[in-house]
């Protein structure tokens, strides 16, 4: 594993119309890291998530993953180190079965045969997805909470050394989310998760970032912000449930 | 309408079902062929084609009134095309009303392309209705099918559900905000649907390749090796070929 396998320097990245999405981004992940990165609609999440995986390249500002800086000649090795999970599953499912889906990225990364079936097999297990029930499903008729494990699963098949997510559990009802929580506090893998779940983000981080207007306003232990709702209020954010009913102590969460 | 499903009787074992994917395309393609390119007016060689499609439709154990429904609606668009087959000039004159004129060239050509695109049809029904569509795109690639085009073709069957439910979405909201004043107005909104639909399809695209992307794809699908066909398939593959030189070679002989 990668000692310091996400570092950001400087990065700074304006829209065509000139808004400035990202302004002078600084962070630095470490190997094993699991953090939230939090803020309201807009202030930059999914732009900084995208950076990290080679879809969109720095304007100014440097990004290193692994032992690669971010640019055009690198992103093979990028795409294999960090793993992009998409929020709309619908987009990134978009081979006809499961078994297609899961093996894309494998496949790209020139495995085959049985090398291959036994990498998709793995990932299938690693999210609770049975390969001998699911394999042969159409990726179209299934649950919410299914389409988003299967789209981990086949980014996980890749085998990345860094996993980033894009509001993993929006639009899941309760148990499925909590299979997910479930699922990301067992991966020992560096995980970056934008969310708006701060119930979610305190259970699973331990260090969250807040971005507001394309910049990082907080960064340090997530305990320590999510007690503090006047800062959250400041940056459209609300303080997560569990802290907001007195009957519920801090142990419970 | 949100079930799609072309496929409804892929599930079934007969022996038609045991053979590859691939040998069924083939088989389908060349009777297809045979029967399209017979010159007008033999009708011996089709009979011979569709007692073989006949035979088919039988020992496939396909559902009848599914087909028969499909090809009724793929029979609307072909009847345009039809119409204009019967007014034709040459041979004898059997009616005619003003400018319009039946000749029997005209007839003789109508039946044969009625004939021509029915067989077809059918063919291709029961090709649809009993092999999967993933089967079908693997059996592409296999069959050497550029991998950019089948890829097309998967992403196009696997979003086809997804802007269903899209602008099934759009006219449910529609119809709870009271959509159903005249025929105009309702022609207008479903036109605005159709452009939003087509906006958000082409954002889509946009995030299914960066998903792509993002994933190590770069820009050439990966073909798979896929396992040759066995002796039944060949089998199968000279007796359709027999029986289609067969059908041609009636006529041959007068």
């Amino acid at each position: 594993m990668h000692h310091n396998p996400i570092v950001i320097e400087n990065l700074t990245y304006a829209y065509p119309d000139g808004t400035k999405a990202l302004n002078n981004i600084n962070l630095a992940i470490e190997a094993g890291e699991k953090l939230a990165l939090i803020g309201a609609n807009g202030s930059g999440k999914s732009t900084l998530q995208l950076h990290l995986n080679g879809i969109i390249l720095p304007q100014s500002g440097k990004i290193k993953v692994g032992k690669w800086w971010v640019d055009e000649d690198n992103l093979r090795e990028i795409r294999n180190f960090v793993g992009l999970v998409f929020q709309n599953p619908d987009n990134q499912l978009f081979m006809p079965t499961v078994w297609d889906d899961v093996a894309f990225g494998p496949k790209n990364c020139g495995w085959q045969e049985q090398e291959l079936t036994q990498r998709v097999e793995q990932a299938m297990l690693m999210v609770d997805i049975d390969p001998s029930y699911y394999a042969a499903r159409n990726t179209e008729n299934l649950s919410g909470g299914e389409k988003k494990r299967i789209a981990i699963a086949g980014v996980l098949a890749m085998k990345p050394e860094v996993l980033v997510l894009d509001e993993p559990s929006a639009q899941l009802d309760p148990r499925s989310r909590r299979h997910l929580i479930e699922l990301l506090k067992s991966l020992t893998i560096t995980q970056l998760i934008a969310t708006h779940d701060l119930d979610m983000a305190l259970e699973i981080c331990d260090r969250t970032v807040v971005l507001s207007q394309g910049q990082i306003v907080y960064d340090g232990a997530t305990e320590k912000i999510m007690s503090n709702p006047n800062f959250l209020l400041e940056h459209s954010l609300e303080s997560p449930l569990c802290y907001s009913r007195p009957y519920c102590s801090l142990r419970d969460c | 309408m949100n079930a799609f499903n072309l496929d409804i009787d892929s599930k079934q074992t007969t022996f038609w079902h045991s053979l590859a994917p691939r040998t069924r395309i083939l088989c389908a393609l060349i009777m297809v062929f045979a029967i399209a390119l017979t010159p007008n007016g033999r009708w011996w060689t089709w009979a011979i084609y569709g007692s073989v499609i006949l035979g088919i439709v039988f020992f496939s154990r396909v559902t009848k009134r599914v087909m028969l429904k499909r090809i009724a609606v793929e029979f609307a668009f072909i009847g345009t095309v039809l119409l204009g087959t019967l007014f034709r000039e040459g041979g004898e004159i059997v009616w005619s009303w003003g400018f319009l004129r039946i000749t029997t060239e005209g007839l003789t050509v109508l039946g044969s392309v009625t004939i021509k695109a029915l067989l077809s049809l059918l063919m291709l029904n029961i090709l649809t209705l009993t092999t999967s569509v993933p089967a079908l795109l693997n059996a592409l690639t296999a069959l050497r099918v550029p991998p950019l085009l089948v890829a097309t073709l998967a992403s196009m069957y696997r979003y086809v559900g997804v802007m269903m439910r899209e602008f099934q979405a759009m006219r449910t909201a529609a119809a709870s905000r009271n959509l159903s004043r005249n025929n105009v107005w309702q022609r207008f909104v479903i036109g605005n649907m159709m452009g939003t639909l087509f906006i958000r399809t082409y954002e889509r695209g946009e995030r299914v390749y960066q998903a792509m992307l993002s994933r190590g794809y770069r820009g050439v699908p990966i073909v798979e090796k896929v396992p040759s066909g066995g002796r039944r398939d060949i089998l199968v593959l000279t007796i359709t070929v027999v029986l289609a030189l067969l059908g041609q070679s009636i006529y041959l002989t007068q």
